[in-house]
């Protein structure tokens, strides 16, 4: 400890080196620190632990493809099932595609037992008057504020896939865990029903909420069992499942961001291995010197160690620090463009994944200059004296 | 062609130092030995500038590579009919009285086998990887003959295209050997019926090489549609679209709505947008690490030559000969690592990948293609680095005083 301020001062020595240093390490971190940290966001879509206790039953050929409504009476009946829900994606454009929302149309009396971690927050009188108006909707909290809806405003849904205009009196807002869980709007499904021939008795998926976590691969079966031989089949699978599909869809982004992390990381050990050799360089003389005066070799070497090692910490901290300062940003404007990411969160085990990767950096890249340094006979370094 | 743009201020920078090197000013053979003097420091800043390179070249390839597959799949002279607010294909459906009203337009182009038009079936089905890690889905285009034919960029490279009144689907090369029971000879199960694989097509990267093809009579029959999803229509006159167009979304008969082909795959380069936004990102910071790299390299390559510095100002040098110098000792390192990305990233050429369109929740697979045009892009964005790099190392070479420089 005490030689800390030695090695600080000579950190200082070349001021605008140090700077420019930490600078390229530290943007080179927060790009690795945010990747990573998407990459997480997303995954964490995919592993979701309240949603362990719900599945989704879908139409084996496609997402596109309709069940009759009837095949929720029998999941209704099965013993280990506590709500099952209608729910079909309606896909509606409010006012300009940009506007982009997840809105579904579902069976009203059924939203919040099946949703409870999800929809909260809405008082009985709020439900009630969801149920009775079937030209009612539910909105999340964050949705209602990004285009300054109240309870009772009238939201216009342009169908784009099905032909037909909603004109729908929010009844309810509900608060969620997430802000992408509240960027969604439920209507009932009577109301889409009546409105468009082909759906009529159809629905695209059930959402089925299992008492114990543990019945649901077993129910699985049986569910893909029993309508295997209907005229239209089934496939199930748990909700967590069903989101990694769709998060599947968006590319290899894993390996992609992965393989972009590892290159940045190497690229981050050169340009500290390289200024390290620079600053070491420098000073052949002046380790001789110590040296001279009595230090051991292992202690310069630990010196030198130590300088490398504070210098891609302070490069690792000030990414860590810009990628806190930044996420506000990323979640605004990424989170647009990929609903998911609506909730951007730098994940703790990222900012630690990184300060141990500089740390690394650090140890890896000092250690070949300062060991060669160290190894240098006294009197070859003094010779330049 | 944007990305162009930003290498506009290159051009200017670039005729300065031109011109600074032809008039005798220091030999650019003084920067190439100086680069060789520091070794460790060149080859580890170019390495790091090579990285960053590459990143640029292969994520501009995969945005652009996703533009392309839609961009190149229109025809100006041809128009996709859909029902009025579909947007998409797969949302929008066309009654068969409908059809019978467009295909009678005098508008319509012909060829010996009757009227260029084309009325469509386009659904979508899960299909399993030929990995085993799951699946996805993907998209089916049932086609009238004449659908083949207006679409001149598909070309059949192995066995023959499907019989309109059989089972049998024609899938593209591309998707091949990324999914099961994909390969000619091979069938698929859909729908309740078993489809065996006939022919392989290649569309030359465009959407097609994300469909499967069949009959759409067969499809709607398989699907129990009985109504088709869209019309692709030739016009005989391509001057005559506009008209086209106004008059089909005019006929209150038909509540449909037509858009120029080019205008329909234009719009659905939405897909590629979350890549190019994360890619622009990505690219944005890690220029800005190089840049503090090449800095740094340049500054100890300064500070450590400056009685050099001094020596040349006492031969006779001027301070802007200097300044154009060291600027060129920077645009030499950050070339050497840019052509050295541009190579690297090269190897990336040809790999097969995909994405989801999240207007139709279907697979788009697309290669990423390295044409020489991008590694150009790549190498011009490290000479960009190196003036931004260099500029201030540079400066300050030439500002050192050459007494000071001389004592040292």
């Amino acid at each position: 400890m005490k030689y800390l301020h030695l090695i600080w001062r000579s950190l200082l020595r070349s001021r605008r080196r140090t700077l420019l240093t930490v600078l390229s390490l530290g943007v080179s971190v927060f790009l690795v620190a945010t990747l990573q940290s998407i990459l997480g966001t997303l995954d964490g879509f995919a592993h979701n632990p309240d949603s362990a206790n719900r599945m989704v039953v879908r139409h084996k050929t496609s997402i596109t493809n309709v069940l009759p409504f009837r095949y929720g009476d029998w999941l209704r009946q099965q013993p280990e099932v506590e709500a099952v829900m209608g729910l079909q994606w309606f896909g509606g454009i409010y006012q300009d595609q940009r506007n982009f929302f997840a809105n579904f149309a579902v069976e009203p009396e059924y939203l919040v037992p099946m949703f409870k971690e999800e929809v909260r927050g809405v008082t009985e009188a709020q439900v009630r008057d969801f149920v009775r108006d079937r030209t009612g909707c539910v909105v999340g909290q964050a949705l209602a504020d990004k285009f300054g809806w109240k309870l009772g405003t009238v939201v216009p849904l342009q169908g784009t896939i099905f032909p037909f205009t909603p004109r729908l009196t929010i009844r309810a807002i509900f608060r969620g865990k997430r802000t992408a869980d509240e960027m969604a709007l439920y209507f009932p499904y009577k109301h889409l029903e009546e409105s468009i021939p082909r759906m009529k008795g159809k629905v695209g998926t059930f959402w089925v909420r299992v008492r114990s976590a543990d019945d649901v691969p077993r129910l699985i079966e049986r569910i893909d069992h029993h309508f295997s031989d209907a005229l239209e089949p089934t496939y199930s699978e748990t909700e967590n499942a069903f989101q990694l599909e769709f998060l599947k869809m968006l590319g290899d982004y894993a390996t992609m961001i992965h393989t972009i992390t590892a290159a940045v990381l190497a690229a981050i050990l050169i340009v500290t291995a390289s200024t390290m050799a620079m600053t070491i360089r420098e000073r052949t003389t002046e380790i001789a010197v110590f040296r001279a005066m009595g230090f051991t070799g292992r202690q310069v070497l630990g010196l030198l160690m130590a300088e490398g090692v504070l210098l891609s910490a302070m490069g690792g901290l000030a990414g860590i620090g810009l990628a806190l300062v930044t996420a506000g940003a990323v979640r605004g404007n990424i989170g647009t463009s990929i609903p998911w990411l609506s909730d951007f969160q730098l994940q703790p085990a990222t900012l630690l994944f990184c300060l141990q990767a500089t740390l690394a950096v650090g140890v890896l890249s000092t250690f070949i200059p300062a060991y060669q340094a160290v190894r240098r006979p006294i009197v070859e370094g003094l010779r330049s004296l | 062609m944007t990305t162009w743009l930003l290498f506009l201020p290159l051009i200017p920078a670039l005729g300065w130092l031109a011109w600074a090197a032809l008039r005798h000013a220091v030999p650019l053979s003084y920067n190439w030995r100086s680069l060789w003097q520091r070794k460790v420091a060149t080859l580890s800043t170019a390495a790091a500038i090579a990285v960053v390179v590459a990143i640029f070249v292969v994520v501009r390839s995969l945005s652009q590579g996703i533009s392309h597959a839609f961009v190149s799949s229109g025809r100006s002279d041809q128009a996709v009919v859909l029902r009025a607010n579909a947007r998409v294909e797969l949302n929008s459906t066309l009654e068969r009285d409908q059809v019978r009203v467009l295909k009678a337009d005098p508008l319509l182009a012909r060829d010996a086998s009757g009227v260029l038009a084309s009325a469509e079936c386009y659904v979508i089905m899960m299909l399993d990887y030929a990995d085993g890690t799951g699946g996805t889905n993907v998209a089916v285009r049932g086609l009238e003959p004449a659908g083949i034919r207006m679409r001149d960029r598909v070309r059949l490279v192995q066995g023959r295209w499907f019989n309109p009144g059989l089972w049998e689907m024609v899938v593209p090369a591309r998707m091949a050997w990324r999914f099961q029971g994909l390969r000619l000879g091979q069938s698929i199960s859909f729908a309740g019926h078993r489809w065996p694989i006939v022919g392989v097509f290649d569309a030359e990267g465009s959407a097609f090489d994300s469909e499967l093809w069949t009959g759409v009579e067969q499809l709607m029959q398989a699907r129990k549609r009985d109504a088709y999803s869209t019309m692709l229509v030739r016009l005989a006159d391509p001057d005559r679209l506009p008209g086209f167009i106004r008059q089909v979304d005019a006929d209150k008969r038909l509540k449909l709505e037509a858009k120029a082909e080019t205008d329909y795959y234009g719009e659905q380069t939405e897909a590629g947008k979350p890549i190019q936004v994360l890619g622009n990102l990505i690219t944005a910071i890690l220029t800005l690490g190089a840049i503090f790299a090449a800095m740094n390299t340049m500054y100890s390559a300064v500070a450590g030559r400056t009685a050099e510095i001094g020596t040349l100002r006492a031969l006779g040098f001027r301070r802007v000969e200097i300044l154009a110098s060291f600027q060129w000792e920077a645009l030499m390192l950050c070339s050497m690592g840019g052509l050295a990305g541009a190579l690297l990233a090269q190897g990336f050429n040809g790999i097969q990948t995909s994405t989801v369109n999240f207007q139709t929740f279907s697979d788009v697979s697309f290669a990423f293609t390295i044409t020489p045009g991008l590694m150009a892009q790549g190498v011009a964005f490290s000479i960009l680095m190196g003036l931004a790099g260099g500029f201030l190392p540079a400066w300050r070479a030439s500002r050192i005083p050459v007494t000071e420089a001389m004592n040292s």
